[in-house]
């Protein structure tokens, strides 16, 4: 099949506007998987995706359609995430494609994501197909969504598709549409191979498998190929397209979409967005767009019992094979011993991995606060980077500290602007714009310290807003702020792993909560446990956990001693989840109580 | 080395409890009563045959309430028990009873079977107390049960009492224990109300509706029963129980002292031979495993050597006489000090216990914190 009838699209949308469900009708559709393999949403493949309804990994499914022209199609979707955290990832998903299809609920119109989707689309030529889904629900409204489409993106009413990809209704229309509006790929197959990666993972037995799009050239099975940004170079030794299970391939040219198989260790030999040539004809310039992903938040994670410290190394080691942006080093905590300095893209990129620490090893972590990456500028003129408050030098060294900062967009119904307002200011926000998408809704821009982000932003700004809210940032830079460190000391002694920097403004509401919230989550022990926030030397709040009084199981149940031995079992199993610092057994949230105060 | 019998019937459920009970109604009542009592004697029968430890020395008819089932029913149940499994001489004969429960002519009937112990539900002595956690009886009704009890010649009367109920006060509290002492029973059992996971009392304290005395006000109860009655002349000899002297209860003991003991009935745990095991806490299925003549336990667990230690020290510190060096030695031919070093170390460390004429006890710290000293000596 040439490559003019080959059609490479993704699907984008914010989050819960039915993207996968979609991608699953499209998929039954064209007869890519039968109804009865239909496990729901085919694209999602591991078990926390589907639990939390989010894509973590795009991945490519190669369709075949029979469209009304008579002629053979070969359609290629490409999935994306759909977290903010994995911006880049889309923005080299979409690099793969030449068009999208935009979907929108019905009932809930053009969101956040909806917007910052569609303007990296844009920004990547892509022919937009906007889809209006979940027609099929009472409330729909996609009179109004249309009106939304043409008034701000000015997208003409009459190119968008209504579906319902729940019952189905619409999955041909959007197919044709496909085929008409999509321009087949553009490559030259006799210039020097070049191919961009957008996504990998890790095999066990494959070692990493690259999904990559050729864009001019071919690859072939037994070449030598080439990563431009590394210069490494690997043997293919198998290519193949998800139909969507693998298809065995002798060969890539222009516009396919496949993977490659080249014993390559693990997925930092395949960066997504980098060019794969060949070796024997290089090309002369890589694809634009590649750049090494960068960790935005960083937390320690320790293990709770000291011997299983070499477990979460191997963990870590096994997961990292599969996420080239996971990064961590070795590092020692006064209170809680060994464990691991982690980098993650976002904070939902650092609950997934820290869940899947969990659940898949079986450990048990204290996972400190995280922070972002502080630029701190000192006296002599050099920058040190710091991602750990115990990395901070002494007062008299720095001269200034920047923190980064984000461009947040925020999209709210017009009632909620002055809630939003108020969110965004108590976090530092800086007001850059606001404009009406329609009548009754408001689109907000702010510039945020990306801290401020971490810390509960996006829930504060639901719950003020009953959930209508919605949210997207992207990384403007760093700027100079008057951070500090804020220590807590437990029975008077300072616990590394509570500290954290926090701008001076805040520092004494945050202190005063942290004690506060640290009260309620450490249990009353034998001995009364004073717990104190300080900036240096100055107490700036103070909090005491009360003496236990009273831990007596009153009665012995009959003679029923199994039972009191095990009540008395688990109520020991629970301490020992517990860390103990110095005569305080503190429990793992408390590292994490920092996120959870105002 | 004992015997415990648990009547699993009940006039109404209370709100607080999680043993095993079932309010039946009146027309099944007899020919379910009847069949039990039938797999009850089979079920001692099979035991008797297996026990090898000795003469029992104690007979404790608990529930559930067992003076729900008629006067004469109990007492016949209780006479064959006493002749039929090996008793020594004067046993201890204890049944459970709720004030209402009792009467005078049934009190009268249970004496003439053997029976020289009553230990009665009171809990507290304030109707609407009584009402939050739904016992069946009205705190006039305590006064009148004794004074049969007496009659009757049954001297050793126990009166349970509950303090951190519903709403309760520390002054109410201070009246119960008043009350309660007036009577003057020769025993006192004063516990503090659990929240068991299933009860009715439970969810309703989660969902906010009943609000319950916190741990700080609950260690006040515990301390004013404390003081109160041992200003009383009554004996504080383990955390929830207090006795005038020669009055502990014997059959108690057995079970902090880590003795065997036979357990009978549905929802009974027992431990014989280094076995405990528990009965399957369904009546009607039971009934159905003694008419098939198998032994109705649904758990057995084997204790090993190391296990029983552990269990002696955890139930052992219960008692305020602690646990005696010597004897702990000449049973497990170790000494506590070996096998627990490390533990006894920092419970000496954190104040909890102390060592004292040979036994190791708690102190008047590791009293509210008995949970605490048990658990180290888990392994």
């Amino acid at each position: 099949m040439g490559q003019k009838n080959i059609r490479n699209f993704c699907i984008i949308a914010h989050i819960d506007h039915g993207k996968s469900t979609l991608a699953d009708r499209i998929l039954e559709y064209t007869g890519a998987v039968s109804k009865r393999e239909m496990s729901e949403q085919v694209l999602d493949s591991m078990d926390l995706e589907r639990e939390r309804g989010i894509t973590i990994k795009l991945k490519a499914v190669r369709l075949t359609y029979k469209a009304k022209d008579g002629q053979e199609y070969i359609l290629n979707l490409i999935d994306t995430p759909g977290h903010v955290d994995f911006s880049y990832e889309v923005s080299r998903s979409l690099a793969a494609c030449e068009g999208a299809l935009l979907v929108i609920d019905a009932s809930q119109g053009i969101e956040a994501q909806t917007l910052a989707n569609l303007y990296l689309a844009l920004d990547h030529d892509l022919e937009i197909i906007p889809v209006i889904n979940k027609i099929d629900l009472p409330n729909a409204d996609p009179e109004r969504v249309i009106r939304e489409l043409e008034d701000n993106i000015g997208i003409p009413g009459e190119d968008a598709v209504l579906v319902s990809a729940r019952t189905g209704v619409g999955i041909e229309d959007i197919l044709e549409t496909i085929v008409e509006r999509i321009p087949p790929p553009q490559g030259d197959p006799e210039a020097p191979t070049r191919a961009m990666i957008f996504d990998s993972h890790y095999d066990q037995y494959r070692g990493a498998v690259a999904y990559a799009r050729v864009v001019d050239g071919t690859i072939r099975v037994g070449e030598i190929i080439q990563m431009m940004s590394t210069g490494r170079q690997f043997e293919v030794t198998d290519l193949g397209v998800l139909a969507p299970n693998f298809v065995r391939v002798g060969a890539l040219g222009p516009g396919d979409v496949g993977c490659i198989i080249a014993s390559m260790k693990d997925v930092r030999d395949t960066r997504v967005g980098d060019t794969v040539t060949v070796a024997s004809r290089p090309a002369a310039e890589a694809l634009s767009g590649y750049r090494p992903a960068k960790p935005m938040v960083y937390c320690g994670l320790y293990p709770v019992i000291n011997e299983e410290y070499t477990a979460l190394r191997d963990a870590l080691d096994k997961l990292q094979l599969n996420d080239a942006a996971l990064t961590y080093e070795a590092e020692s905590s006064a209170a809680l011993g060994f464990g691991y300095r982690c980098g993650f893209l976002g904070l939902l990129h650092l609950e997934i991995v820290q869940e899947r620490l969990e659940r898949e090893f079986d450990l048990d972590l204290i996972t400190t606060a995280p922070s972002v990456v502080y630029q701190v500028v000192l006296t002599d003129g050099t920058v040190k980077e710091v991602d750990n408050p115990s990395a901070l030098p002494p007062v008299t060294k720095i001269d200034h500290i920047k923190e980064p900062y984000v461009k947040a967009s925020i999209m709210v119904p017009d009632e909620f602007v002055g809630a939003v307002m108020d969110v965004c200011q108590d976090r530092r926000g800086i007001f850059v714009t606001m404009e009406y998408i329609t009548p009754e809704r408001a689109r907000l821009e702010y510039e945020l310290p990306l801290a401020e982000i971490l810390m509960d932003f996006f829930d504060r700004l639901k719950s003020r807003t009953k959930g209508y809210a919605s949210l997207d940032y992207e990384f403007l830079g760093y700027r100079e702020s008057q951070v500090v460190k804020l220590d807590i000391l437990l029975n008077g002694n300072p616990v590394d792993a509570l500290s954290c920097i926090v701008h001076q403004d805040k520092a004494l509401s945050r202190g005063r909560a942290l004690a506060e919230k640290l009260k309620e989550v450490i249990p009353r022990q034998q001995f009364e446990v004073p717990i104190q926030a300080a900036i240096g030397n100055k107490i700036i709040a103070r909090e005491t956990v009360r003496a236990l009084r009273k831990d007596v199981l009153a009665k012995c149940y009959g003679g029923d001693v199994s039972r009191k031995r095990k009540l008395l079992e688990k109520q020991k199993e629970g301490k020992k989840r517990m860390k103990s610092l110095g005569n305080v057994e503190v429990p793992q949230e408390a590292f994490m109580a920092i996120l959870q105060v105002d | 080395m004992g015997v415990y019998v648990h009547i699993p019937f009940c006039a109404q459920k209370c709100y607080y409890c999680d043993f095993y009970s079932v309010v039946v109604s009146r027309e099944d009542f007899t020919s379910l009563v009847g069949s039990y009592l039938v797999s009850l004697r089979q079920e001692a029968l099979y035991y008797r045959d297996r026990w090898k430890d000795g003469h029992l020395e104690s007979l404790f008819i608990g529930g559930g309430t067992p003076t729900v089932l008629p006067p004469e029913e109990l007492a016949g149940l209780i006479s064959w028990f006493l002749e039929e499994l090996p008793f020594g001489a004067e046993p201890e004969v204890t049944v459970e009873a709720n004030p209402q429960s009792l009467t005078a002519a049934g009190a009268k009937v249970l004496a003439e079977a053997g029976v020289n112990r009553i230990s009665l539900g009171v809990q507290a002595f304030q109707n609407h107390l009584l009402e939050a956690i739904g016992r069946v009886h009205r705190a006039e009704q305590v006064k009148a049960s004794v004074a049969a009890l007496r009659q009757a010649g049954i001297s050793n009367v126990n009166l349970d009492l509950m303090f951190g109920l519903p709403g309760q006060s520390q002054r109410e509290w201070t009246e119960t224990l008043e009350s309660a002492i007036a009577l003057e029973p020769s025993h006192l059992s004063c516990y503090g109300l659990i929240l068991e996971e299933g009860t009715p009392l439970e969810k309703w304290v989660s969902a906010g509706l009943v609000e319950v005395p916190d741990d700080d006000l609950q260690a006040e109860m515990y301390e004013t029963a404390c003081r109160i009655l041992k200003g009383a002349g009554y004996e504080h000899y383990e955390i929830s129980n207090f006795a005038l002297p020669a009055r502990r209860s014997r059959h108690n003991l057995l079970y902090w002292r880590n003795q065997p003991f036979i357990g009978l009935g549905s929802g009974a745990t027992g431990y014989i031979q280094n076995c405990r095991y528990r009965n399957i806490p369904d009546l009607w299925r039971y009934i159905q495993c003694w008419r098939a003549g198998s032994p109705a336990y649904e758990d057995a667990e084997h204790v090993s050597p190391e296990q029983e230690m552990d269990e002696t020290m955890m139930v052992g510190m219960r008692l305020l006489e602690g646990v005696d060096e010597a004897s702990f030695r000449h049973r497990y031919g170790v000494s506590f000090w070996d096998v627990y070093q490390a533990a006894i170390a920092d419970l000496l460390d954190r104040g909890l216990v102390k060592y004292t004429e040979g036994r190791l006890r708690v102190t008047a710290r590791g009293l509210f914190l008995e949970n605490q000293v048990s658990q180290a000596f888990l392994r």
